[in-house]
């Protein structure tokens, strides 16, 4: 019974594996890092080449706990006039003028049990570089840090002290 | 076999081990997840923002302001609005569970037509053809029976009848017919007036539950505590007459138990002594008065309600003494064969000792005009049973299920060719109907209440539609068929514009100069138009032909029927916050029970939660019994609200209606259904049932968890005469002390060494008895303060942020921020206050997320209600009566037992005072549960937030209400309250925003806000000057169980008891 079986979930186990392999280093490894959005937005070049400060597309991170995804139409507001005729920004009109959100993919996700607030680190004056990495020259996003606990708390740790803005070391301030 | 490969058990082990941990990764990786942004962002809307609508509650006739907090567009939470004057900042328990009217899983999605035995779903272009035609024809023959409404919207729906054809009838269970009959009959006034509590000097209340369901429960609750604060003197007196304690009687000093149906007497009675003696402020037309109640001497009432004579003599005295005083009758309890008599009567008392117009107000008198009385219902029924109505149209009510069936409701009906309702949900009335229309829910909706006289209330939508169903506000709905049948031609295009042009009138008288726009806009933000309002005095015109009446049918007991806190008259059952909310009677949930005095239950071989069997000439019905001391010999009780037999998955098929058993009776005078009156045959049931008791033991057995103190000990002793003023005036001072230096100097001042009411140390000189009780109950004596005494740890970190010392043999912790640590976030909850609505509880359900588990769970205790209140009954029997609520909710313990024995660090003390729990660390071992003197831990056993589970308790669309701030905690994981750490994060956050200090009052818990009696306070120990800091470290104060020296974060006041028995203050 084992000799029949055995090879078969040796195939099973080899496929699944893969994918999940696949799946996994997706993110991080690969010829381009990052996964794959619905249009291939360049941060590179907005937020590099074109020097766009990050707030003005993700403004409520200084405002909210949560940072913002733009709204189409805010893309839209350059885009009917600038680059209409590139592939992307086609693709981009399209989803305008069909009045469909653009499915974009999550690439930084924390667990459900915690609660990070954008808005405290942002007026902290901290970079968004530091915890997303050099996003300005990133074609394709991808996560640059960890963001599991020991990430954060290593941080927190070295600021205990920071004169006007000591960090907290309470689980409660994120975890609740 | 050898070209096979073979392979050793701990190889394939290993790569089954790969090949499973693939699979699993492979099935668990999740399908990418998708950040979905807006098409167009909304320009004032930012998401992780919450964002608050003012707005009415609807829930009840009473019409409360309300402020919904959303999230992401969607409503997730309902608080009162601190700038309403009907609730003031307080919203109750059933307020609270309208979101889940919004998200019940069983609303109705779509317009459905009758096919057979089922239903069809169709459209409303359809729904509203066909009822527009079915109107036409019906020329006129048409009727559109509605809850009570006020308003644009009563008078849209009158517009609207007049144009169809069709005659506009409103109609409520718990209408207040025989108050408008009494105040006709007494005061040629047809009116419901204002009850100022907060005035009272004494309140006696005959039956009347103002503090659950009768008139504006929540405003007539925070008065009652302001009038239970009032000690100048020692008033401040509550008399409950009534033949069982109920849970607003509980918070009564003295239980008065007449035979029922003679509360009426009593209360001649009273007005007979005050008369006879000229005691008190004499109302003008005294003579008048007296000459009413000359027949009603003590003797004569006593033999007739079974109440001593010498006792109704001595509350006549006290009643009188302590003008101005107050005299309630009114609700459910009230509304019998002898309800306009004892209304009357109560009138007649109230006059006698000159409260009208000082405490019995007409000037925000409710606005019930145009509301029909049972009787007048009962003749529409009478004339649709007749063939006279082809066409009806229902919304907001449910006579099916709220009316007797000798009422013929369901006959009526069934002879109305077409009937239509207008329901958020299936109830009993929509189940009956051809045609049921999806209503939007008031949350979803424009509209207004002007419930009383001054109070114009506005109700706007706090979110879109939901996207499930297809769902119209009632407004627009009448206008859509209005129009669709050829009528309303010079209607506007929707309701909203129906209601803007209806306040125009409102405009102008309130605009003050600005534009209506302007003045639109700032009403919405505000709730409504306010204007303070007065009347002219009333003037007694006339008595009541008062006589004694028999009860109806055969049987040894009397029967009670009592409305529920929770329920109302039943629309509440389909919430299962409600559901799972204890009655705080009985304290049993998700079901029905017959309350029944033990000596009546032994005498029918009856224990508790075995079945009694009630039948009257009416029906019968079987429910478990309650054994309660608190009613008396020869009554049984039962409560409405439950036996629905549609109205969703929560309501449906849980517990008796207990209108089966009302005989066919009205209060003549008035047209009101006799809810009392009849006699009742109990004796043991025969099907084995279940009694869902929360909490079965209401002794605390000596504990001292709810402590009293009598109003005579913190008057300096003066009234109890024994000398101690001197003592108990510094030690007043004491508490009013602002720091710590003061403290110390008082603590080290000598002079206080018997006397001095504080709760430290923890232990020691503690008595039992205090000699000058003068009635039983327990009251702890003022413990004494030894010689060389410092304050204990935890005081020190509250009064000297710089000794922040939690043990005080350690040095203090200087790991991670606890040197930064500002706040000792703490809380003081005066049982004073409390009356036990259960207002906190659902709150906390809503605010941090608590699924509700179902009777059977909550009867093997695995509750996860994180604030419950505990009934302690000290001494429930006629005479001085002693109920003590305690919310209950995790101390905060500065050194928490459950802390220590955590071996994972869960759970651990935060730099700011809170005893912490971290779900994502908690592997379930549930030692600190064990280990927690206070029970206030609650476990999750089952998986309540996955889908598949059948312990899912947020199916689709109750998952929308979810605060996002707080985590869902899975199976597994201990939990408990958080004092609302994201509302203290939110607020901290708001205060770094503005570059200052976090202001006192700012931050507040979902429970502290929510209380209508404002028992809890919630803030900052460390701020000498905040209010959570004054009366932790004021008198009266106490910590449960002080003796282990877990060192609590949460304060309690003792509750004042009052003395009637000797009188009342001089």
């Amino acid at each position: 019974m084992t000799k029949i079986i055995a090879p078969a979930l040796i195939v099973c186990a080899l496929v699944t594996a893969s994918v999940a392999l696949s799946q996994s280093f997706g993110v991080k490894l690969g010829a381009t890092k990052g996964p794959q959005q619905p249009i291939e937005f360049s941060h590179r070049i907005h937020a590099g080449v074109n020097q766009m400060d990050c707030l003005y597309c993700h403004s409520s991170a200084a405002n909210s706990p949560w940072a913002n995804i733009p709204a189409v139409s805010q893309c839209m507001g350059c885009h009917t006039v600038v680059a209409t005729d590139k592939p992307e920004i086609v693709k981009l009109t399209d989803y305008w003028t069909r009045g469909e959100q653009v499915p974009w993919v999550k690439v930084h996700k924390v667990p459900d049990h915690v609660k990070f607030n954008h808005k405290r680190h942002v007026r902290a004056g901290i970079e968004c570089q530091t915890c997303h990495g050099p996003v300005e020259t990133m074609d394709r996003v991808y996560q640059y840090s960890s963001l599991k606990m020991g990430w954060c708390v290593t941080c927190h740790r070295q600021n205990l002290d920071n004169p006007t803005h000591p960090a907290s070391m309470d689980c409660l301030v994120c975890h609740h | 076999m050898s070209d096979s490969v073979v392979f050793e058990r701990r190889e394939f082990l290993k790569l089954v081990g790969v090949g499973v941990a693939g699979t699993a990764a492979g099935c668990a990786a999740p399908e990418a997840e998708k950040l979905i942004p807006y098409l167009v962002a909304p320009t004032d809307v930012m998401p992780g923002v919450p964002y608050f609508h003012a707005t009415t509650c609807r829930e009840c006739p009473a019409g409360c302001g309300a402020v919904v907090r959303t999230r992401e567009g969607r409503a997730i939470k309902l608080e009162g609005n601190p700038n309403h004057p009907l609730g003031q900042g307080g919203l109750c328990a059933r307020g609270q569970a309208g979101l889940q009217g919004l998200y019940d899983p069983d609303r109705i999605k779509t317009p459905l037509q009758k096919d057979g035995s089922g239903w069809k779903a169709i459209t409303w272009d359809e729904a509203i053809a066909l009822v527009a035609g079915k109107l036409g024809e019906a020329k006129g023959r048409s009727l559109l029976l509605t809850g009570h409404e006020t308003g644009t919207v009563r008078s849209f729906a009158g517009e609207f009848a007049a144009a169809v054809g069709a005659r506009h009838v409103m109609w409520e269970p718990f209408g207040y017919e025989v108050l408008r009959a009494a105040n006709r009959a007494t005061f040629g006034l047809d009116a419901v007036p204002h009850l100022d509590l907060a005035a009272a000097r004494c309140v006696i209340a005959f039956g009347a539950d103002f503090l659950e369901t009768f008139g504006s429960p929540v405003a007539q609750a925070r008065g009652f505590a302001a009038m239970r604060a009032k000690r100048d003197d020692g008033a401040g007196h509550f008399i409950a007459v009534e033949p069982r304690l109920s849970t607003t009687a509980a918070s009564a000093d003295e239980w008065v138990a007449p035979k029922p149906g003679t509360e009426y007497a009593l209360a001649l009675g009273l007005a007979h002594v005050i008369c006879n003696e000229n005691l008190g402020t004499a109302g003008a037309e005294r003579a008048a008065v007296k000459a009413a109640v000359a027949a009603y001497t003590p003797d004569a009432v006593a033999q007739q309600t079974e109440v001593p004579a010498d006792t109704i003599v001595r509350l006549a005295r006290l009643f009188a003494k302590s003008g101005p005083s107050l005299a309630i009758a009114g609700g459910v309890a009230t509304q019998g064969t002898q309800g306009t008599a004892l209304a009357a009567a109560v009138n007649l008392l109230n006059h006698a000792a000159g409260n009208t117009n000082r405490t019995v107000r007409f000037d925000r008198t409710l606005d019930l005009s145009g509301l029909a009385s049972f009787a007048q219902l009962v003749r529409e029924f009478e004339g649709m049973a007749a063939g006279q109505v082809d066409v009806l149209l229902v919304s907001g009510t449910n006579p099916v299920y709220a009316t007797p069936a000798w009422s013929g409701a369901s006959e009526a009906m069934a002879k109305v060719p077409f009937k239509v309702a207008l329901a958020t949900a299936k109830d009993e009335t929509a189940e009956a109907c051809d045609l049921i229309l999806p209503m939007s829910h008031a949350l979803e909706s424009f509209g207004d209440a002007w419930s009383a006289r001054g109070v114009y209330s506005l109700q706007q939508p706090a979110m879109k539609r939901l996207p499930m169903f297809d769902s119209r506000s009632f407004g627009d709905a009448l206008m859509a068929i209005g129009k669709q049948a050829g009528v309303g031609a010079n209607w506007p295009e929707s309701f909203h514009d129906v209601l803007r042009a209806r306040w125009q009138t409102l405009h102008a008288r309130f605009g003050k100069g600005r534009d209506f726009d302007t003045f639109w806009m700032e009403s919405l933000r505000d709730g409504g138009v306010f204007e303070d309002v007065s009347a002219a005095p009333v003037r007694f015109t006339a008595s009541y032909p008062f006589a004694a009446s028999e009860r109806q049918g055969d049987g040894p007991l009397a029967l009670l029927v009592t409305a529920s806190n929770n329920f109302y008259d039943g629309r509440g059952a389909n919430r299962p916050w409600l559901q799972e909310l204890p009655d705080m009677t009985s304290k049993t949930v998700w079901g029905s029970w017959v309350e029944i005095h033990p000596e009546t239950a032994a005498t029918l071989g009856v224990k508790q939660g075995d079945p009694v069997k009630l039948e009257t000439s009416a029906g019968s019905v079987e429910a478990p019994a309650y054994l309660y001391a608190g009613i008396r010999k020869d009554t049984v009780a039962l409560a409405l609200g439950q036996g629905h037999t549609s109205y969703g998955r929560y309501a449906k098929g849980r517990g008796v209606n207990a209108l089966a058993l009302l005989p066919q009776a009205t209060d003549a005078a008035a047209g009101a259904l006799a809810y009392q009156g009849a006699n009742v045959k109990a004796s043991r049931g025969a099907k084995a049932m279940d009694l869902y008791e929360q909490q079965a033991e209401k002794n605390q057995h000596g504990r001292k968890i709810a402590q009293i103190v009598p109003v005579a000990a913190l008057l300096g002793g003066a009234a109890a005469g024994h000398g101690e003023a001197a003592a108990h005036g510094e030690a007043a001072a004491h508490g009013e002390a602002k720091g710590h230096g003061d403290a110390a100097a008082h603590g080290s001042s000598g002079g206080h060494d018997a006397h001095y009411p504080g709760h430290y140390p923890a232990g020691e000189h503690v008595h039992d008895q205090h000699p000058s009780m003068s009635r039983p109950g327990q009251y702890t004596e003022p413990l004494a303060r030894p010689e060389g005494w410092q304050p204990p740890a935890h005081a020190i970190t509250a009064f000297e942020p710089e000794l922040k010392v939690r043990h005080p043999k350690h040095e203090p912790v200087r790991e991670g921020s606890y040197k930064n640590a500002k706040h000792r976030w703490a809380m003081a909850i005066d049982l004073n206050a409390c009356t036990g609505c259960g207002s906190c509880v659902v709150a906390c359900y809503a605010e941090n997320n608590i699924p509700v588990v179902g009777p059977e769970l909550m009867r093997r205790g695995r509750e996860m209600a994180w604030i419950r209140i505990d009934r302690f009954e000290e001494k429930v029997a006629p005479g001085a009566s002693d109920v003590r609520f305690v919310p209950m909710m995790c101390q905060h313990c500065g050194d928490a037992p459950c802390e220590m024995v955590c071996p994972v660090y869960a759970t651990y003390h935060n730099p700011e005072g809170l005893n912490a729990q971290v779900y994502n660390r908690c592997v379930g071992t549930r030692y600190c549960s064990n280990n927690c003197p206070y029970k206030v831990r609650a476990f999750n056993w089952f998986e309540y937030s996955a889908p598949e589970k059948t312990t899912f308790a947020f199916p689709e669309p109750l998952n929308w209400q979810l605060n996002p701030d707080v985590t869902v905690r899975s199976k597994g994981v201990m939990e408990k309250c958080t004092m609302c750490i994201q509302r203290i994060l939110e607020g901290k956050g708001h205060a770094k925003d503005e570059n200052r200090e976090v202001r006192d009052g700012e931050i507040q818990t979902a429970c502290a806000q929510s209380c209508p009696a404002q028992a809890i306070t919630f803030g900052d120990l460390a701020d000498p000057e905040s209010a959570v800091h004054l009366k932790s470290f004021g008198e009266r104060k106490y910590w449960v169980f002080q003796e282990l020296n877990t060192k609590p974060g949460v304060t309690y006041l003792q509750k004042v008891t009052r003395d009637t028995m000797s009188g009342g203050p001089a």
